[in-house]
């Protein structure tokens, strides 16, 4: 059986490479699959602890994860969509309106 | 039947009657409401009636309650059980509303006691309460005002029965407090001149100054008795017949601060075999270490200055001269006959522990009687009729002072009752006078009424007569039994004070004499003023001219209390009357009195002697005819010469009423006033307004303007912030577990 800190190091490693891509992309829809890369991480993590527990809810906390995961992506890729049409671009750079 | 048993069977009996004392007060109370309320819709004549009614029911009701406190059953006297064990009070009623409020060990009840001190007050209350009532009907005929008029003027007879009728300091403060409000509404009465809303303002601080030193009086009243309550022994109370437990009950049930709970106190403090005396130092607490003498004598000079406030006395006289802006009768009720008297009333009432004390009682004597010569000097050179009957109040209210701080407060008593007739009398016939010469106040612009207004004349004439003390009147008599009492008691370590206060007492005779002859001279005798207003006064009609009638009879036969009537003892018919209530200071037949329990005052019971009634007549008479040669002759004759240097001097000082107000103006506003200024300007516009206030205000946004900049828009950024802080805490967390 594969030890537990195997997929915690995964885990870790997808994490990373989500936050990495959040913080350094420009495209938008790049930029949520990096989010959902960091989600899918945060899964990986409970799901482990699930296993080494040996109940389920860490199943439970999945589950729930991956339903916000896509109510999320509804929501985001309906805005950008709208941003797109508004200003013909999905660089987030472009989109610095909400400052001082 | 007899008349001494007719007296002692009232109509109704007291038992059911005691069930409805509180509608004494709930009458004129709802009166006032009517009035105020409905005033405007009801009419005129509607308003008139209810006023009326509602102080003649309160009358009814006082005369049934008088005569219930002389009712005995088989010779027992009707009398209220002592909560605090100990005799009952004998002679009273006492209703018991519940508790009022209590917080921890200390509660106040609303208990209503009548007895015969508090009765003879109800029936001068309520008796020429609706004299003046009926009086206003006519006075204030053409005023609009008149459903106000109504409205506060029966809350002022509410709130004074309050005051007279309370059976703890608690509901006597609250008569005190409501009598000093409606005073103020009917000072200022007619506000849309500045000058009359300043007096009432000037009576309404000026008062509040003196209950300022009466609440204070009453805390330390408070601590003395938690101080007794918990040092006191069995041997303390016995004289009393009660016990510290049954004294404790009675505190947990009545509250300390009962009149009834005091005076079983104060008999049980001089009492030399306990535990506790004058001199003890109490044992715990905030006064811990001072003496039971000493914190009384410092409670009781502050119900002076409470006094002081609320009856015109020095140093806080000023407003009662000023207060006559109100109407008339206003000042005849609540400014000579009633609310100035109510700090007689407080000694009275607490007797018992003011002749505990010689120093408070000597002060309270001393202030009485310079205020009564200071008044006395100034009304000599006032012109307007009511001003010189303002200062001759603050001069007899000296009087009864005087009477009170040498311990003979049933000739005090007696004055109060007398004075509450004939200065009454004045007020009605001065306001009855300015009725019919368009309302014309100086006496210097009058002149020759006596045939104009016949019923004013006469009325005002006997007022006078007793006022200034000509012998069959009842002023003579009242102000002659406080004479005697200052010359004849003795205060243990201060006697020099009677003899002194005697003679000074001669001097305000005269000069009573004097201002009240001059008064009455100018107005009524001589040629009519060419500078009047009118050419022909005109008499009054039968609402105002009937009560001065009314008042000149009571006057005159007042003077029946004076005498020493009684079969079986020499006293004064007052004095025997009153005795119930002043026994447990004064001491009374089988009874010795705290006063000389405590060795605080030699009291004398003589009767005054035809020498002593022949000097204070030859000093009135002296006055009077020095007025009548000067007014009547001297001056006439001299017209257009002017009058000589030193006489002039005297005038002005004394018609500026000798810079008394110019001196607090100095001393006491203009200091009050420049700390005022210095508090408004620095602590309030400048601390509070600009560095508190405005400060927090320009610091916020100076912090915010800066802070600005961090909001770049870049989603990006806050993602990093947000990064750095999760690793942060993650750190953190890490670091803790290592």
């Amino acid at each position: 059986m594969v030890p537990i800190s195997y997929y915690l190091f995964l885990a870790a490693a997808l994490f990373c490479m989500g936050m990495f891509g959040v913080l350094v992309r420009r495209n938008a829809l790049v930029v949520f699959m990096c989010v959902e890369l960091m989600l899918n991480a945060a899964n990986l993590t409970f799901l482990a602890f699930a296993r080494m527990r040996g109940d389920s809810i860490g199943h439970v906390s999945a589950v729930f994860v991956i339903a916000v995961a896509a109510a999320e992506a509804a929501v985001g890729l309906a805005i950008v969509i709208a941003v797109f049409r508004s200003r013909g671009s999905v660089n987030i750079e472009d989109i610095k309106t909400m400052k001082h | 039947m007899d008349f001494q048993s007719l007296l002692k069977t009232a109509p109704i009996h007291p038992d059911v009657l005691q069930q409805s004392l509180w509608m004494i007060i709930a009458l004129p109370l709802l009166g006032a409401f009517v009035c105020g309320v409905f005033g405007r819709m009801m009419g005129r004549a509607n308003v008139h009636l209810v006023a009326c009614s509602a102080v003649a029911g309160s009358f009814i009701l006082s005369v049934l309650a008088f005569w219930a406190t002389s009712h005995a059953d088989a010779g027992v006297p009707t009398s209220v059980a002592n909560a605090f064990g100990g005799a009952p009070s004998r002679y009273a009623l006492w209703q018991d509303l519940g508790t009022w409020f209590s917080a921890g060990d200390f509660r106040v009840n609303f208990g209503l006691l009548v007895d015969h001190l508090s009765g003879t007050l109800l029936l001068v209350i309520t008796g020429v309460g609706f004299l003046i009532h009926l009086y206003s009907t006519s006075y204030m005929e053409h005023d609009d005002g008149y459903w106000r008029y109504f409205a506060y003027l029966n809350l002022f007879v509410a709130m004074m029965l309050t005051l007279v009728m309370g059976d703890n300091l608690v509901l006597l403060f609250v008569g005190w407090e409501g009598v000093g409000m409606a005073s103020y509404l009917l000072i200022g009465f007619w506000y849309t001149d500045a000058a009359k809303a300043w007096a009432g303002r000037k009576a309404f601080i000026t008062n509040r100054i003196g209950d300022f030193g009466f609440l204070i009086a009453s805390f330390l009243v408070v601590l003395l008795v938690g101080a007794f309550v918990k040092q006191a022994n069995d041997a303390d109370l016995q004289p009393v017949a009660s016990t510290s437990a049954r004294y404790s009950a009675g505190l947990e049930q009545r509250g300390p601060l009962t009149f009834q709970g005091l005076e079983t106190m104060a008999r049980a403090l001089p009492d030399a075999s306990g535990a506790v005396k004058l001199d003890t130092p109490i044992s715990s607490g905030p006064l811990e270490g001072r003496t039971y003498g000493g914190v009384l004598t410092v409670a009781l000079l502050l119900f002076l200055l409470g006094a002081a406030g609320k009856s015109a006395q020095l140093p806080l006289y000023v407003w009662l001269p000023d207060a006559m802006a109100g109407p008339t009768p206003v000042s005849a009720l609540i400014h000579a006959a009633t609310m100035v008297t109510a700090g007689v009333y407080l000694f009275c009432r607490m007797s018992f522990l003011l002749v505990m004390s010689p120093t408070a009682m000597a002060t309270v004597a001393i202030i009485g009687a310079a205020t009564s010569l200071l008044a006395a000097l100034i009304a000599f050179a006032q012109d307007d009729i009511k001003k010189v009957l303002a200062y001759s109040t603050v001069s007899q209210l000296g009087i009864m002072f005087m009477g009170v701080g040498m311990g003979i407060f049933w000739a005090a008593t007696l004055h109060l009752v007398t004075h509450a007739f004939f200065k009454a009398c004045l007020f009605l016939g001065a306001g009855s006078v300015m009725h019919g010469n368009g309302d014309e106040t100086d006496i210097k612009k009058l002149g020759g009424l006596r045939k104009e207004m016949p019923w004013t004349w006469v009325t005002f004439l006997i007022a006078t007569l007793a006022i200034t003390g000509i012998v069959p009147l009842s002023g003579f008599f009242s102000k002659d039994a406080i004479y005697h009492g200052v010359h004849h008691n003795h205060l243990h370590g201060l006697e020099w004070v009677s003899g002194f206060l005697y003679y000074v007492g001669l001097v305000i005779a005269a000069c009573t004499a004097f201002y009240m002859s001059r008064l009455y001279l100018l107005t009524f005798e001589g040629q009519r003023s060419p500078k009047a207003k009118v050419a022909h006064a005109h008499e009054s009609a039968w609402p105002m001219t009937l009560p001065l009638v009314i008042l000149a009879v009571l006057s005159v036969a007042a003077s029946v209390y004076a005498f020493p009537l009684l079969a079986n003892s020499k006293q004064a018919l007052m004095e025997n009357f009153l005795s119930p209530v002043f026994s447990a200071a004064v001491g009374s037949r089988g009874d010795a009195g705290i006063a000389k329990a405590a060795g605080t005052v030699a009291l004398d019971t003589s009767l005054p002697s035809l020498g002593s009634y022949a000097m204070a007549w030859a000093t009135v008479v002296a006055g009077g005819l020095l007025a009548a040669f000067l007014y009547m002759r001297f001056f006439p004759a001299q017209a257009g010469v002017p009058a000589p240097g030193f006489a002039r001097l005297i005038r002005r000082t004394a018609q500026n009423k000798f810079y008394v107000d110019e001196l607090y103006e100095f001393l006491i506003i203009r200091p009050v006033k420049f700390l005022s200024f210095v508090l408004f300007r620095v602590v309030d516009a400048f601390l509070i307004d600009t560095v508190v206030v405005r400060g927090t205000a320009w610091v916020t946004a100076r912090v915010g303007s800066a802070l600005r900049y961090v909001q770049t828009g870049d989603t990006q950024a806050y993602a990093a912030v947000m990064a750095l802080a999760l690793l942060g805490g993650v750190l953190y967390a890490i670091l803790k577990v290592l």
